[in-house]
């Protein structure tokens, strides 16, 4: 049974209505429930996600920032848990920078959705890392003088091997991206733009719908010797100026997840990961140390 | 008996590797052996150096005055001349160089010799005669030209033949202790797993077995049990395997990476079943190892990390997390010297006070301290069926000196662990992973069992955020009341160690214990008795235990390589009693067997605060 749910205190208006709506019904299409998925969450008005969503799914709402390293650890120790992030853009790209950019690296299975809206919500509409400079939103005394990053453009430099732009509103389309990253193999970066109807006053609701469009593109890079083209198509893309395409921006195929790589190392490790296994029997330890004993015999 | 022995060189010439192959020589032979090393934060070139006290007894210290000086270069003869008691081992080739031209020495070091010498341009040759005017026994080897004729003799090329010096050194050794070469090669063999390796060292033993070397501590061998010989990182490696490790994350730092890589090397390890797994992660930051174990943690697997002071800062935020969420986690605390990067490779006690304060707000934070490396494998093992139990993060402090120190153990300390998992979930429907209990332990489910909400907002019984302060108050009690449980449900007798009887307590805790235990026969030969009370378990604190032994105690000393008598001050707080005097070393150098002893002299004479410096 599914206990009573939080209050959900987000905005009235806000975008993470449009995000929540569309990550249930793409849990709900793909069959996940907690026995086989997983919501975890940073910190800010994306972080409360999990005592939001409406699906029998368990959610870990973690630090402002660390939300990658704690779905690194949950995924590699079950790796059988599809594991969904919902981080705001100044948890990923500002405090949490470091791991996203590691994240890409590794390429570990699972989907990252970062909440998009240029500003600091919960502490009352600081300048977030991808408010363009100049800008002046509302709660800001002075423009912004930092530059933004673009976060298309940093995903694919890190290695994210799936990549691709959502718009909160755009329920139907945001819905079919989840679905594809959640079914990719390795890591899956979605950047979600949504309006802040509080605090961003300039990137709104008539702001975007002026500028989206559907991309019709082909992302897929199927061998390697795509890379090349495929990569310069999304840099296009992450740069657009005057409109806004979303879509899947590019999908390596070719790139294998952290879980394969472990394989090398641990033939074993898909059927038996650490989660699946005893450690003990009857209160004493399986593990066996003798052959680790006797390289240190004298 | 005991006999302390000193090799050293230049850091990347193999030191190490050399002393460990020393170190197994002699417990080949039967006897029980402590070794440490000091180093500089240097890759190469830096003068290193390793200390190996040797007995017919368990040992557990190093002595500042060794027996035997083994060298091949000349720095470590400006070192450590000063420090020998009766051999010097020496390369004859080295008399005319001069300490003014070894720009590795740091300059008060280099006064120092200088002054001892009183000479300010010094060259071995005034070593020399320092050492004979010292009725010093004098080795002088010929060591270029018995690397030349190994490489004469195999056919391999000088330079690699110019490594087996050290061996020559070894091998010298032996000799004057009077133990057969025989034990040296089968030390090689074991460490050296290569057979041209193995063939190249063998010849140097064989040259150096042709010197007239005279047996001078006619040590003979040994009956012995079966034994191991490992370091502290190992033993808290081994400890994690046994007691189920399934997910061990950590980010590069001294000393603590040795474990972890040690974890990755075994890290299919066999089982009754057949095989387990265990992911072993090098993350992009500390912050990214505490939390990836933390999340590893949820998943009900043995989750562990390991570190030093910089990373343990970096992790207090994910400890508190952990500590908020009741999540069973061991951090394995490698302490050195602090603050900032501090003295990177040296030990130290100097963050007892930070570990048991880690992180924001107040959550049971349980800290354990091994004294010797049987306790650091034990107390790896104990922390984990702590943390299982009581549901929160356990900090297991293990310092430098013990880390990289290595001893002898007796082999059935590896048997099967005994594991305790605590109270796990049965039924999943409607589940509450904060469900509000008598003792505040919640029945633990894992993701992937039931639908389960974790956050580090305060919450209620769900996992959901709630403020409501009803709520709070009960929650928050909740998770303290563990620590209540804690001190009720772990003997007080297992948080500390008691040794000897005797009308003076000494307060100490982790690798001084041992040097403590060294020197507790010379004492009472002295007509000193001590009862020795080694802190293990600092939260809970073991306040009744700690009281009873106290009581009607002459004097109270505290012994610790801290400047701040931190254990002390845990102590005064929890049970209001602290010390009469101090015996204190913060030089990054662990304290040794003689210093301490004449520290002791001096307390007893009346000095209420000693602070120790020995060591190079």
């Amino acid at each position: 049974m599914i206990e009573d749910l939080e209050f959900n205190d987000w905005c009235p208006g806000c975008g993470n209505f449009g995000i929540l709506r569309a990550e249930e019904e793409a849990l709900g299409e793909l069959g996940l429930d907690y026995k086989n998925a997983i919501i975890v969450s940073g910190i800010g008005c994306s972080g409360k996600t999990p005592h939001f969503i409406n699906v029998d799914i368990s959610g870990v709402h973690t630090l402002h920032g660390r939300s990658i390293a704690f779905a690194t650890g949950i995924k590699l120790a079950n790796p059988s848990l599809k594991v969904i992030l919902n981080v705001g853009d100044g948890d990923t790209l500002g405090i949490g920078l470091g791991h996203f950019v590691s994240a890409g690296r590794r390429n570990l299975s699972f989907v990252i959705m970062m909440h998009d809206n240029g500003v600091y919500g919960l502490t009352k509409g600081q300048a977030s890392p991808t408010l363009p400079k100049g800008e002046k939103t509302k709660s800001l005394p002075k423009p912004n003088i930092n530059a933004p990053i673009n976060p298309i453009s940093i995903a694919i430099a890190a290695g994210y091997s799936f990549v691709a732009r959502a718009y909160a509103y755009d329920t139907q389309s945001t819905k079919e991206i989840i679905k594809e990253a959640i079914l990719h193999k390795g890591s899956a970066f979605i950047d979600v733009l949504q309006p802040c109807p509080t605090y961003n006053d300039i990137n709104t609701i008539d702001w975007y719908k002026e500028r989206i469009y559907k991309l019709d593109i082909d992302p897929n890079v199927n061998n390697p010797s795509q890379r090349l083209e495929k990569i310069k198509q999304a840099i296009d893309i992450a740069y657009q100026e005057d409109k806004i395409g979303i879509g899947i921006v590019y999908k390596d195929l070719t790139i294998e997840p952290f879980e394969d790589r472990l394989l090398s190392n641990i033939p074993g490790y898909i059927q038996y990961y650490p989660a699946k296994t005893e450690i003990s029997n009857n209160n004493r330890s399986i593990s066996d140390l003798t052959s680790l004993i006797d390289e240190l015999k004298v | 008996m005991r006999i302390d022995w000193l090799i050293g060189g230049p850091q990347g010439s193999g030191v190490d590797t050399i002393s460990l192959v020393f170190a197994r020589s002699i417990a080949k032979a039967g006897y029980f052996v402590y070794g440490n090393r000091e180093y500089y934060s240097n890759i190469k070139g830096r003068h290193s150096y390793s200390s190996l006290a040797i007995s017919d007894k368990q040992i557990h210290s190093i002595n500042e005055n060794i027996d035997i000086l083994a060298t091949f270069d000349a720095e470590t003869l400006f070192q450590h001349f000063h420090e020998v008691k009766k051999v010097a081992i020496y390369d004859q080739n080295l008399l005319d160089t001069r300490l003014n031209i070894l720009y590795g020495v740091e300059k008060e070091i280099a006064d120092d010799i200088k002054s001892r010498l009183n000479n300010n341009d010094p060259k071995i040759s005034d070593v020399i005669q320092y050492l004979k005017d010292k009725n010093i026994t004098l080795i002088p080897v010929d060591i270029g030209s018995i690397t030349r004729s190994v490489a004469n003799d195999l056919k391999v090329s000088s330079l690699i033949a110019d490594r087996t010096k050290n061996t020559i050194v070894l091998a010298i050794s032996m000799r004057l202790l009077g133990l057969d070469l025989s034990f040296l090669e089968m030390a090689i063999k074991d460490v050296f797993k290569d057979k041209n390796t193995v063939d190249i060292n063998k010849k140097a033993i064989d040259k150096a077995n042709e010197l007239d070397i005279k047996n001078i501590f006619n040590l003979k061998q040994i009956e012995k049990d079966d034994r191991v010989i490992l370091d502290g990182t190992t033993a808290s490696a081994l400890g994690k395997i046994n007691a189920g490790l399934g997910f061990q994350s950590y980010y590069p730092i001294t000393p603590a990476s040795d474990e972890s890589t040690y974890i990755e090397a075994h890290q299919i390890v066999k089982t009754d079943n057949g095989t387990r797994n265990i992911v072993v992660l090098q993350t992009e930051d500390e912050l990214a190892a505490i939390n990836s174990a933390v999340g590893a943690a949820l998943t009900g697997v043995r989750s562990a990390t390991a570190t030093s002071g910089p990373g343990f800062s970096l992790m207090s935020e994910g400890i508190s997390w952990a500590g908020m969420n009741e999540v069973p986690v061991v951090i394995t605390y490698y302490m050195r010297g602090a603050p900032a990067t501090g003295l990177p490779t040296r030990s130290g006690q100097g963050d007892l006070e930070f570990a048991l304060h880690v992180g924001h707000g107040e959550f049971p934070r349980i800290v354990i301290a091994s004294g010797d490396h049987k306790e650091v494998y034990l107390d790896a093992i104990w922390a984990f069926n702590i943390a299982e139990k009581y549901q929160t993060p356990v900090i297991h402090i293990v310092e430098k000196a013990l880390a990289n120190s290595f001893t002898t153990l007796n082999k059935s300390l590896f048997d099967r662990a005994n594991i305790e998992r605590g109270i796990l979930a049965s039924n999943f429907d409607n589940y509450k992973r904060f469900k509000f209990t008598d003792n505040g332990i919640s029945p633990r489910a894992f993701l992937g069992q039931a639908r389960i909400f974790y956050t580090g907002d305060e919450h209620n019984e769900f996992g959901h955020i709630d403020e409501e302060s009803v709520n709070r108050t009960k929650m928050y009690e909740k998770r303290m009341k563990k620590l209540l449980l804690a001190d009720q449900e772990i003997k007080e007798e297992d948080r500390l160690n008691v040794y000897g009887d005797g009308d003076i307590a000494v307060i100490t805790w982790g690798s001084p214990k041992g040097v403590l235990l060294d020197i507790m026969p010379s004492l009472e030969e002295k007509g000193v008795n001590i009862t020795l009370i080694q802190i293990k378990m600092f939260n809970p604190f073991p306040k009744q235990l700690v009281k009873n032994l106290l009581r009607d105690k002459k004097l109270i000393i505290d012994v610790e390589s801290n400047y701040d008598a931190q254990a002390e001050k845990v102590m005064k707080r929890e049970i209001g009693i602290g010390a009469d005097a101090y015996i204190l070393k913060w030089s990054g150098r662990q304290i040794m067997s003689d210093e301490l002893l004449d520290a002791f002299d001096r307390v007893l004479k009346g000095n209420k605060k000693v602070v120790l410096t020995g060591g190079r």
